[in-house]
């Protein structure tokens, strides 16, 4: 006969075990990472009996963990997109914070521009001109708070980006010393150690895209980017972040043993989202601030130039802004010096570009690595022309592989000043009168008169232009010129178109335009610069490039809210999916109590029936 | 499907958090009264209200250019105004002074008091405006453009005139170089001069002009003689002989040729002559130079001072002429002006309604999103609270 005591205790055992596990279980409920655990049971070997086979009761089989490496490695997957999303909203979400702040450059603008009609106004009065300077310095210092803003955005995003590198260095460690404790653990798996590093593994995909391999010891391997490894069995690899190479003040997330860049390769997480956010959204919204703020100086400077002021001197610059930032890599060996400046603001993009020597050659890229194609042979006579920039390559011999790294419009709007402070230096007036003999018996009239050159002695001095045949021209008495209709008359550093068609004997005359204190023509043309279209090849005026700054911000963090919203739903899937597996159901497991209790209570009962039989038969001798 | 106690309760503190969050968007919307409150919120909206904002605020800096080149124009028509009163005085007292009843006495007398409104027209003509620029310098606005010297009255102003933008592509100039009004008259009828001889010794006196066909007159010099007493010739600068007739008061006495007419009347002598020459120019103050001239010289009212008066009475009327059309100018403009006020006014309307549809939150459907968030989170915290009390650990006693 079996041993029904055995059988008892067995029973007893393994109700113990069930109910240890469903405690473990009811404890952990709230644990991250934790999954829940199974007790399996199986019946003992039997005693032959004979002819028959008497059961001996019941042995615990297994602790076991409710796992699917399958929505495991989905939910990582889901976790590593949610980071990302996370992060790129948070950051985009700063952004346009920024952008809807007080510092609205629109209004700026708006003010300035304002403040220009007014003067034109009254070109004379000392209180215009001042208003005027002020409402300037107020645009400049908006454009540079702007700047600011973005500028301590970008600060911000250094700042998690050497965090975050330091939490996926720990973490990685964490999971080598995991991985090496689970494949020395002898018998069943350790199951809370899996969910450990299970945890840390979802941890990391938070922090950074990763791909996870298992290895034949129970261990696993983690790489980042393109198969850089940050785990491979009981060894953690560390991540490190060093100066980019053209912008020390600029940090790269790199393989801290070989020191490669691997910025370009890493997606996925909040490391991904950060630098996603700061090539893809907050350089170029940098970029086109910047546009706007060099376009703006450069074209009010422009307009400013062919005036003059109170004093009878041509128009200073009105702003000042920093043009293109070359940067030289730090790897250079050649003594090259590049320098790059703006050649036709029409023409001028917001992105940034490389110009590397190959050898032989100079070949530019732009932000994306895509080739661009160039003019001219980069001397100071004959520089290298492509978008609307001009390269000029100096110093010494350029070695194979050295570059440089060209900003045009990045500092630009940091930059902006207001040039003048003497209320009497703005430009208001023409500086120049040009006329038609009332005698004329052409159709000649004076078109555009404009300041070709203002360090020309002569500018102001008169001059009469004769006509000897509708197509021969002399100025002062000097040599014939030919006339062609359209083409500008150019002398003494300016410059006079001629609309209609001039007859033989017809005179023109150009003056200096003196004591003109109420001319105001040169200021409503200031005025009209608000208008005017200045970037994209006349498209865009300075106003309406702030316009796209504003969309382009504003897509970005709808975009980022959107997936950031779509993110969490395939998140919420994946671990609603993982818990319906892995996750303690508090039902459940009081279900399972009152099954181990009753199990228990029963096995006790079975030794209690031993003992009554044993007695029995013992009381048979009595 | 199993379900995961603790991710249930994390999902309904996840939902309610969502929820909490929908009505804080909401409530910051009612408080601004704005439906975009980032660009994020809707960003084609937001860069479309950049723009609207910026053209209504050029819009309203037009108006304000409006209401400065109004009050410009305004001073420039008051001016003008007195000027106005200044010349019809002047005029009146021309055509008294001619009066046959005259004696010399009194038309000193009315010399002395064209002398006066001379020195008021010049104190006209460099009248200054509220900022202190001379309305009438052109754009020399810093000194006075009208400066009296030997041999009259000089301008050193410019030609130029201050233009203001009154809309897009609309300038608008907002005053009139002096040189227009006062320097650069027409004389005569403003195509000939008729004069007499110096030396004529009969009573004849050119009177009113006209061009009969502008085309046939070729704007050169000619002269006209009487060969007798009742006939006259004309000849050309070349002494050709252009025309000739019988000279009859009865019928006017009109002297025609080439296009042009002139009316003579008295009786001429043989051998006086008139010239008859195309229009120049001349100043205003020039004119009332001429006129006092002839008022103060003794026997003021003869045959000659007669000529000379009527030539200067016709350019004193081309000045009246020239300042009516400068006002007439003025008032164009400052029609425009209000026309393009009217038009901005639209545009502003149009703007701001496009802008507030653009931004502008809708307070109806706010006001319902409001309460029906408000009633999501409280379903929310209710389903959470009804969960919380559902365990099976409850019921084992």
């Amino acid at each position: 006969m079996a041993d029904l005591l055995s059988t008892g205790v067995s029973g007893l055992l393994a109700a113990q075990v069930g109910l240890s596990t469903t405690g473990h279980n009811v404890s952990n409920a709230n644990t991250d990472g934790y999954s829940r655990q199974q007790v399996s049971f199986a019946a003992r070997a039997p005693q032959a009996q004979g002819q028959y086979y008497v059961g001996t009761g019941v042995d615990t089989q297994a602790v076991q963990r409710a796992y699917s490496q399958y929505l495991n490695t989905a939910l990582w997957s889901a976790s590593s997109s949610k980071g990302r999303a996370d992060a790129y909203q948070a950051l985009t979400d700063q952004l346009n914070n920024q952008l809807s702040g007080s510092s609205n450059l629109q209004a700026s603008l708006d003010t300035f521009f304002g403040a220009v009609q007014d003067m034109a106004n009254a070109p004379a009065d000392a209180s215009a001109r001042g208003v005027l300077l002020a409402r300037a310095g107020a645009l400049a210092s908006t454009f540079r708070a702007l700047s600011g803003q973005f500028g301590s955005l970008d600060g911000q995003v250094q700042r998690q980006l050497t965090d975050t590198v330091a939490s996926i260095n720990s973490d990685s460690a964490a999971i080598a010393k995991l991985n090496e404790r689970i494949r020395s653990s002898t018998g069943t798996q350790p199951s809370d150690l899996l969910d450990q590093r299970d945890a840390l593994i979802k941890k990391l995909s938070g922090e950074v895209g990763i791909s996870v391999a298992t290895q034949n010891d129970g261990t696993l391997s983690v790489f980042v980017g393109n198969g850089q490894a940050l785990v491979s069995g009981t060894q953690s690899y560390e991540l490190g972040t060093a100066p980019n190479a053209y912008d020390a003040t600029r940090l790269e997330v790199v393989d801290k043993g070989t020191g490669a860049v691997l910025s370009g390769r890493i997606g996925g997480g909040t490391l991904g989202a950060l630098l996603d956010f700061r090539g893809n959204v907050l350089d170029p919204a940098q970029n086109q601030l910047g546009r706007a703020a060099l376009a703006m100086a450069d074209a009010f400077n422009a307009q400013h130039a062919q005036g003059v002021d109170l004093n009878g001197q041509l128009g200073g610059d009105f702003f000042t802004v920093a043009g293109p930032a070359v940067q030289a890599a730090s790897g250079n060996t050649g003594s090259a010096t590049l320098s790059a400046g703006i050649a036709d603001l029409g023409a001028l993009g917001s992105q940034d570009y490389t110009l590397s020597f190959d050898g032989t050659a100079w070949n530019l890229r732009d932000g994306s690595g895509a080739a661009v194609a160039m003019s001219g042979t980069g001397t100071a006579a004959d520089p290298f022309l492509a978008g609307g920039l001009s390269f000029v390559v100096g110093g010494g011999a350029a070695s194979a592989g050295d570059s440089f790294r060209i900003q045009p419009t990045r500092n630009a709007a940091g930059s902006i000043a207001v040039a003048i402070t003497d209320p009497n230096k703005i430009a208001a007036a023409v500086p120049l009168l040009g006329s038609a003999a009332s005698a004329n018996t052409g159709t000649g009239a004076v078109g555009a008169l404009t300041v070709a050159d203002g360090t020309d002695p002569n500018l102001f001095t008169a001059s009469s232009i004769v006509f000897s045949s509708p197509t021969t021209y002399s100025i002062d008495g000097g040599a014939a010129q030919t006339f062609t209709a359209g083409t500008p008359i150019v002398h003494n550093g300016w410059s006079l178109t001629l609309d209609g068609a001039p007859s033989a004997g017809d005179t023109f005359g150009v003056k200096a335009n003196a004591n003109a204190r109420g001319d105001n023509a040169n200021a409503l043309k200031l005025g009209a610069v608000a208008n005017l279209g200045v970037l994209d090849g006349g498209a865009t005026s300075v106003g309406r490039a702030y316009g796209q700054l504003v969309g382009q911000v504003g897509s970005a963090g709808s975009l980022a809210d959107d997936a950031a919203k779509t993110q969490t739903a395939v998140y919420n899937q994946a671990m609603a999916s993982q818990q319906s597996v892995s996750g303690v159901n508090m039902d459940e497991e009081a279900a399972n109590l009152v099954r181990f209790q009753q199990a228990y209570q029963a096995s006790a009962q079975i030794i209690t029936a031993a003992n009554t039989v044993f007695n029995a038969l013992l009381g048979a001798f009595k | 499907m199993r379900v995961s106690t603790s991710w249930m309760q994390q999902q309904s503190v996840n939902t309610m958090m969502e929820r909490q969050g929908d009505l804080s968007d909401i409530q910051t919307q009612m408080g601004t009264g704005k439906r975009i409150n980032q660009p994020s919120d809707d960003p084609v909206g937001a860069a479309r209200a950049v723009e609207l904002t910026h053209l209504d605020a050029d819009t309203a800096q037009y108006q304000r250019n409006i209401t400065s080149a109004n009050a410009r124009l305004g001073l420039e028509d008051q001016t003008l105004s007195s000027v106005s009163n200044v010349l019809d005085r002047i005029r009146t007292l021309t055509l008294e002074g001619m009066n046959g009843t005259q004696t010399d006495e009194s038309r000193s007398d009315i010399a002395a008091e064209m002398v006066q409104l001379r020195s008021q027209l010049m104190g006209i003509a460099n009248s200054k405006d509220s900022q202190g620029d001379y309305i009438f310098a052109g754009n020399r606005t810093g000194a006075a453009p009208f400066v009296s010297q030997a041999g009259g009255v000089s301008y050193v102003g410019d030609e130029g005139q201050r233009m203001v933008a009154a809309g897009p592509g609309l300038q608008v100039a907002t005053g009139d170089p002096g040189s227009t009004i006062f320097m650069d008259v027409p004389t005569g009828n403003g195509t000939f001069v008729v004069g007499a001889t110096a030396g004529n010794t009969g009573t004849a006196v050119a009177g009113a002009t006209s061009v009969t066909d502008a085309s046939a007159w070729d704007g050169g010099t000619y002269q006209i003689s009487f060969t007798a007493p009742d006939a006259y010739e004309v000849r050309d600068s070349g002494g050709t002989l252009v025309a000739s007739g019988a000279y009859d008061t009865q019928k006017g006495g009109m002297v025609a040729f080439n296009g042009v007419q002139v009316a003579l009347s008295g009786a001429p002598a043989t051998g006086d002559s008139f010239t008859v020459a195309p229009s120049s120019t001349q100043s205003v103050f020039a004119t009332m130079d001429a006129i006092i001239a002839s008022f103060t010289q003794t026997n003021s009212g003869g045959t000659d001072a007669q000529n000379a008066l009527n030539g200067q009475l016709a350019n004193l009327d081309q000045s009246i002429g020239s300042l009516t059309r400068a006002r007439a100018a003025v008032g164009a403009r400052m029609n425009a002006l209000d026309q393009q006020q009217a038009l901005n006014d639209d545009l502003t309307l149009q703007y701001k309604t496009a802008l507030s549809d653009v931004q502008d939150l809708n307070y109806y459907d706010a006001v319902s999103k409001l309460s029906l968030q408000s009633s999501a989170l409280q379903a929310a915290q209710q389903t959470f609270s009804k969960l919380q009390n559902l365990s099976l650990f409850n019921y084992i006693k």
